[in-house]
């Protein structure tokens, strides 16, 4: 499903990544476990393209993805949470959440929604509320609902349970506890194994750009 | 937009042009020049919506203008039509090329590169003896559809043209900025990354804006250089460029209506700046454009937005 290969990325002439090879089997849930400046978002953002690896190769499905754009990640039903959220303040939580389907002209984004109420039902609750009305906890749930919009072949999720009070991280726990079961295919990244050890299947450690197996995770 | 919206439109394009008619000869050649200069700064705005101020429109207003001008004094095609046509098409074209290393620069980047391209141009033409240099050449009257106007009845055939593209290309770009592309300007001024990893790509809506703007900035310089009936490099100089950017800060960015009504309203404050002050009338203009700035950072049509909340205020 996913494969890194020896992947180096930089940023402003610092080396963030170094020589990064990891995999995710499909249907799995992979955990990308280290501290602040370990490297996990631009593990996530060189996977999406936002930043390109200076070198190495992501493999997404077998197709080398290094070169291409981020959007045609989008296009490939691989769905992006960041760790900011990022939600656009000004549109309603129902119209951040269809965004994607809209950029991608996905012709089942109805289904898709209804399939994510029926997941997080207290999303529809505030469905018609703006943004930037929402709690940094609801947001987060916006977010995740966002990215579970064109994320049926992968989600990837950054720091799902940061900053995040401990009932919605319970409940966050429990929809991923779900899309599991469903059998997505999911990396979350966190800062060490609290809310999701009982969560992956797989887990690395990422130190100082280098990333390792854990192996009682594994 | 509703049936009845285009009709009003259709009716408010027929006032405009029967006004334009009724007006003393120098009047309706000012009103023509703000047509043209208006459709210039529409293509702007769409830019400015997606967070791009280019400095470098005049290369395409200089484009068009210089296409017609060839076609009906070099190759005898006077067809307002095929003009229109050739000169779009030749902008288009040349915004394809330069589009591709253009659309990958953002901020000072972009305005700057747009604007040396202009330059360019501009020196090019000015070292062209063939064209005229500095000074440029004359254009021939334009017709329409094998009909050959008059002297003056020209110049009221290329009013008419370009109120009745004003008012077909605003409603398109208003029908445009409505649109999931149009949407997507705003996407990427807010933040590229998101528009990025939602599906969008940023380099492909930039790039669509920027060649729909210099088509645009074609229609204006080719309007121009019709009624006016001379071309000359100074349409590709920066301080044309730099006109453009002042209407569209005049006007504002909210509608598409607001670069027109702009460009109506820079040309009068500009002719009669000049004839009050015919030494300083650029000083004038300058606090003309300070004022609007301090009272009214989002241009002129705020006015319109505040009298529309006050309204619905009111109402609710």
């Amino acid at each position: 499903m996913l494969e890194l290969k020896n992947v180096t990325t930089e940023i402003a002439g610092t080396t963030i990544l170094r020589d990064v090879s990891f995999s995710v089997s499909k249907g799995s849930m992979v955990g990308l476990i280290g501290r602040n400046g370990a490297g996990k978002t631009t593990s996530l953002r060189s996977i999406m393209g936002l930043i390109k690896p200076k070198a190495g190769q992501v493999l997404i499905n077998g197709e080398d993805m290094t070169n291409q754009g981020s959007y045609e990640r989008a296009g490939m039903s691989i769905g992006y949470m960041p760790e900011d959220r990022r939600l656009v303040p000004d549109l309603t939580v129902e119209e951040n959440i269809m965004a994607p389907a809209w950029a991608c002209q996905l012709g089942n984004a109805e289904a898709r929604l209804a399939w994510i109420y029926e997941m997080m039902p207290e999303v529809e609750s505030f469905s018609d509320r703006r943004a930037l009305q929402l709690s940094g906890g609801q947001q987060k749930l916006v977010a995740l609902a966002r990215a579970m919009m064109t994320g049926t072949n992968l989600l990837l999720l950054d720091e799902p349970f940061e900053g995040v009070a401990p009932a919605l991280s319970r409940r966050l726990a429990s929809v991923l506890s779900t899309l599991k079961d469903e059998g997505l295919t999911v990396l979350l990244s966190e800062s060490d194994q609290s809310h999701s050890a009982d969560l992956v299947d797989k887990a690395f450690q990422i130190e100082r750009g280098s990333v390792e197996p854990i192996a009682s995770l594994t | 937009m509703k049936t009845r919206s285009l009709a009003l439109l259709f009716v408010f394009g027929l006032v405009v042009i029967a006004g334009g008619l009724l007006l003393p000869q120098w009047m309706s050649y000012l009103f023509t020049i703000a047509m043209g200069k208006g459709l210039v700064v529409l293509g702007l705005v769409l830019l400015m919506r997606a967070g791009l101020v280019s400095f470098g429109q005049g290369l395409y207003y200089c484009v068009g203008a210089y296409v017609a001008g060839m076609l009906t004094q070099f190759v005898g095609v006077t067809d307002i039509l095929v003009i229109m046509l050739a000169s779009v098409a030749v902008s288009v074209a040349i915004a394809a090329i330069i589009g591709l290393l253009l659309c990958r620069y953002r901020e000072i980047f972009f305005a700057m590169f747009s604007m040396a391209f202009s330059m360019i141009l501009y020196g090019l033409l000015v070292r062209n003896q063939f064209l005229g240099s500095t000074d440029g050449f004359n254009v021939a009257n334009p017709s329409l559809l094998g009909w050959t106007p008059g002297a003056e009845a020209s110049s009221d055939l290329v009013l008419i043209v370009a109120v009745f593209l004003v008012i077909v290309l605003g409603a398109v770009a208003w029908r445009y900025l409505k649109s999931l592309s149009g949407y997507a300007g705003e996407a990427v001024r807010e933040n590229e990354i998101r528009l990025e990893y939602l599906g969008g790509s940023v380099f492909r809506v930039v790039y669509v804006k920027y060649i729909i703007a210099a088509g645009l900035a074609a229609i204006g310089g080719t309007i121009t250089a019709l009624v006016s009936g001379h071309v000359d490099p100074e349409m590709a100089y920066w301080t044309t460029s730099g006109e453009f950017v002042f209407i569209a800060l005049m006007g504002g960015t909210a509608h598409v209506a607001a670069p027109i009504v702009a460009a109506v309203l820079f040309e009068a404050l500009r002719t009669y700046a000049f004839a009050v002050s015919p030494y300083t009338w650029q000083m004038i203009l300058g606090f003309a454009l300070l004022a609007i700035i301090l009272f009214m950072p989002s241009g002129l049509w705020s006015l319109v937005e505040r009298f529309q909340n006050k309204k619905a205020r009111k109402t609710s």
